[in-house]
């Protein structure tokens, strides 16, 4: 049977570059819109360039970045800078629904493809901007990394040790999430545009959208404003129980903020004597900070002498919040995962079948649940560029290898 | 009632109704997006029920524990006689949401939930399994009281499979799917590297993404749909070029601490003042040669080894000492102005205090100002995005528990008002905990 996901019939223009553009543009492609990469002739999508890759020969087709990055998307290789180019560019503008672009503010302008003029092409685009801090502003110019937008617009200072410097995250993953508001935002004003026929213009930036996320950083800045308070990074315990403790065979992660959660873990490890303790009782009590080096001392005896999958097979029935420690090996092998069938093989003509996460949806209507099609592999460079402008624009096979001689495509 | 915009161009959700059944961070996230862009967000509360972590971490703190810290914040550290109206845990997310009460654990409660179902668009959740069976939520049953129903679940497992009923928070979700393996200081364990919450914001993401798919499907098909994304699978897919990579060469990650795997020197280094950083990223030689030139280090300067990216990774912690040596004479943001003039990626750590004095933010009036009845004004982060022809703004502070019960059962539901009065009698409609909740 044949299911068509969400967002079938969506045309997008994927002029982004790296990582958090193309992360939008993935997600939009995995709830089904047709994402036609527009590349740089030649030298693609840098990303395409930035290791691990899976084999040095094919190094442009096998980024592990790259390949994660570009599923289920068709590449168009086209010179922007030829206006030749940009007449392509925009034909295609006015077949698409949406455009999402991550070059600097004014580049496209000075491509002649900014939003005003493309709006009149076609005035129902959702043409998607997004940048390291806007559209304006005095710091629109300036130059940022993961890094350097995470510390400023995260809740970097809250992350790491507190005897030591503050601690970045994985990689890719402040990418990732402005992509992913990206792609929320844009689907917003898709079901304006397809409702009422008008576009808009959408300024989506790694400052503020790191600012305003919801971590600790959202609410310290409101605690600020009550009480003045600039916070840090906390504690490794910062309660009796909560933070990372070694088991025999690795780690585990126990949060125990709430009263009953730290009853519960006082139970599991066999000190239940505390609870009738008035220093243990009550929440005040425990706040003391001796109650939680106390504690301590008794959870790492109990940690040390069991392993994660022993703690996992307790914590269910104790009641207690918590979660081992893994490696992407672990991961990768663990029968949740398994049994839900989340990861996905992707076969690849350059390396194979190799294994990539699934969607990170599912989705359930009165026929029941909807297998989700196995993705495509990300495309190589220009590898779809006959089809779109032989077969959609319907130019001539002449005009398309006149184009090729001259360096367009 | 809908508040109304401040421009011509309507919100493009508004006239769109989502029963918001979220606690804690992720859920709240997804329905303040879709609040923020019109859409009319009731959070169906209950007096007899206090969600963790969510109108702060226990419905009535002493204020002495309050005053110990560490517990959500409350203005003036005073959690005052409701302080699940003044948790800045809560408020923070909740501007532009309605609020309503209904024990769900009764029949009555039930035929309740049920007008609701028809007279919305669609439910967002993100609880413990067992706690969505109580209430009564399912796929079966919101779809045969309204076949075009959107329901959208972000458990944190998933709704199947051996951790479905696992407790945990966002935090644990990230250790399950390998991230604590993948952030860290060299040479130190994962108990170092403190706590990693991100995962809550990038489910609450997907569960606004998720429902804008459930909205187009359903306008496509005319059916509703049950659309499930799970926080744990949703962030082992922003790991996803490290899974990648470990399926090409079986290795796992190592701790790098804040430097880059490909470009150098990167890193966070200290200030002039206490706990104060910049972060610094060179992408390329003319980069570096500005560096140098800005710190005015011969060392640096005058070694061809340091020309190549290769050189300097090779070389990154005398690097670092050097760059260090020249922070600690500045100011971090200052040091941000100053490399940034001169074309360097470089940015301070803001803090709290920093944040608000911000130029950049200032300039695009980021902050917003609201005033809650409860707390007083304050300033709250703002529409996180622009759109050039849709002026936006926020709305309304958070919402008091059960502040819009009377525009939900009377002016939406159709109740009268002896069919009110009753559900104040019998326990649904309150704005007030159940005095044996703590």
């Amino acid at each position: 049977m044949n299911f068509e996901l969400p967002l079938s019939g969506v045309k997008v223009l994927d002029l982004t570059w790296h990582s958090a553009g193309p992360y939008c543009t993935r997600l939009l492609a995995d709830y089904g819109a047709d994402v036609i990469k527009i590349e740089r002739p030649k030298f693609g999508d840098p990303s395409r360039d930035i290791p691990t890759f899976f084999s040095q020969e094919h190094a442009k087709e096998t980024s592990s970045l790259f390949m994660f990055l570009n599923t289920q998307k068709r590449s168009l290789t086209l010179n922007l800078k030829d206006s030749k180019g940009v007449s392509i560019l925009e034909s295609l503008v006015r077949e698409s629904d949406i455009l999402v672009e991550n070059f600097s503010p004014g580049v496209m302008e000075s491509l002649g493809l900014g939003y005003e003029k493309l709006s009149k092409i076609n005035p129902s685009l959702v043409f998607t901007s997004i940048t390291n801090f806007g559209q304006t502003g005095p710091y629109k110019d300036w130059l940022g990394s993961d890094l350097v937008l995470y510390g400023m617009g995260g809740p970097m200072l809250n992350t790491g040790h507190p005897d030591k410097e503050p601690l970045q995250i994985a990689e890719y993953l402040p990418s990732f999430h402005v992509g992913s508001t990206a792609a929320a935002a844009t689907s917003v004003s898709l079901w304006g545009a397809e409702s009422k026929g008008i576009g808009d213009w959408l300024d989506i930036n790694y400052f503020e959208t790191l600012m305003g996320h919801i971590d600790r950083r959202s609410t310290a800045l409101l605690n600020y404003q009550y009480n003045g308070v600039i916070s840090t990074r906390p504690p490794i315990a910062g309660s009796p129980g909560s933070g990372v403790w070694p088991t025999s065979d690795g780690g585990y992660f126990f949060t125990t903020v709430l009263a009953n959660r730290f009853s519960a873990m006082a139970r599991m490890i066999g000190a239940e004597h505390l609870l009738d303790e008035p220093a243990w009782a009550t929440p005040a009590a425990r706040a003391v900070p001796e109650r939680t080096d106390e504690f301590s001392a008794m959870v790492i005896l109990w940690m040390l002498e069991h392993t994660k999958k022993e703690i996992r097979d307790e914590v269910e029935s104790a009641g207690v919040y918590g979660g081992p420690i893994n490696n992407i090996a672990e991961l990768l092998k663990d029968h949740h995962f398994e049994e839900r069938a989340f990861f996905q093989e992707i076969d690849h003509p350059l390396t194979g079948p190799l294994t990539y996460p699934g969607y990170n949806f599912r989705i359930r209507d009165e026929d029941g649940e909807k297998t989700l099609p196995n993705r495509t592999p990300s495309p190589l460079l220009g590898q779809h560029t006959d089809q779109i402008l032989i077969n959609e624009l319907g130019m001539t096979n002449i005009a398309v290898e006149k184009l090729r001689d001259e360096g367009v495509i | 009632m809908i508040f109304p915009s401040n421009s011509g161009k309507n919100l493009p959700l508004e006239g769109i109704r989502i029963l918001d059944f979220t606690v804690v961070w992720a859920g709240p996230f997804a329905t303040q997006l879709l609040a923020e862009w019109g859409a009319e967000v009731i959070r169906v509360e209950s007096t007899k029920f206090f969600p963790s972590t969510t109108r702060g971490t226990l419905a009535r703190p002493s204020k002495e524990l309050v005053q110990q810290g560490g517990i959500g914040g409350y203005p003036n550290n005073d959690p005052g006689d409701r302080p699940w109206n003044r948790a800045a845990l809560f408020n923070v997310h909740a501007r532009n949401k309605k609020s309503m009460t209904v024990d769900l654990n009764t029949d009555e409660g039930q035929e309740i939930f049920e007008r609701l179902i028809r007279e919305s668009d669609g439910l967002i959740e993100n609880n413990a399994i067992a706690t969505m069976e109580r209430a009564g939520v399912s796929w079966e049953k919101v779809s045969k009281i309204n076949p075009k129903f959107i329901l959208v679940r972000m458990p944190a497992f998933g709704i199947s499979g051996p951790y479905k009923s696992y407790r945990t928070f966002g935090s644990h979700m990230e250790s399950v799917v390998g991230h604590y393996s993948l952030f860290g200081y060299p040479g130190e364990t994962p108990e170092a590297s403190g706590t990693s919450l991100f995962a809550d914001p990038a489910s609450g993401v997907s569960g606004a993404l998720a429902f804008m798919a459930g909205l187009r499907q359903r306008k496509r098909t005319g059916k509703g749909l049950q659309i499930e994304t799970s926080t744990a699978e949703n962030f082992a897919n922003q790991l996803g070029p490290h899974i990648l990579k470990h399926s090409m060469d079986g290795k796992d990650g190592e701790y790098k601490g804040n430097r880059n795997s490909i470009y150098a020197p990167q890193g966070v280094y200290p200030c002039n003042e206490e706990d104060s950083w910049l972060s610094i990223t060179i992408y390329n030689d003319s980069q570096w040669n500005k560096l140098c030139s800005v710190l005015d280090n011969s060392d640096l300067q005058n070694n061809v080894e340091y020309q190549t990216n290769e050189g300097r990774m090779r070389n990154h912690q005398f690097i670092d000492d050097q760059i260090s040596r020249w922070t600690k004479e500045h100011n971090s943001v200052e040091a941000m102005n100053l490399l940034q003039d001169n074309g360097i990626p470089a940015g301070a750590i803001l803090n709290e205090r920093d944040a608000f004095l911000d130029p950049h933010l200032d300039e695009r009036e980021y902050w917003e100002e609201l005033t809650h009845p409860e707390t007083g004004t304050f300033l709250y982060p703002g529409v996180l995005w622009k759109a050039a022809l849709t002026p936006n703004e926020l709305r309304r502070a958070a919402p008091r528990l059960g502040e819009d019960n009377e525009y939900v059962y009377k002016d939406l539901l159709k109740y009268n008002n002896e069919e009110y009065e009753n559900f104040v009698k019998s326990g649904h409609i309150g704005m007030d905990y159940d005095e044996s909740i703590q």
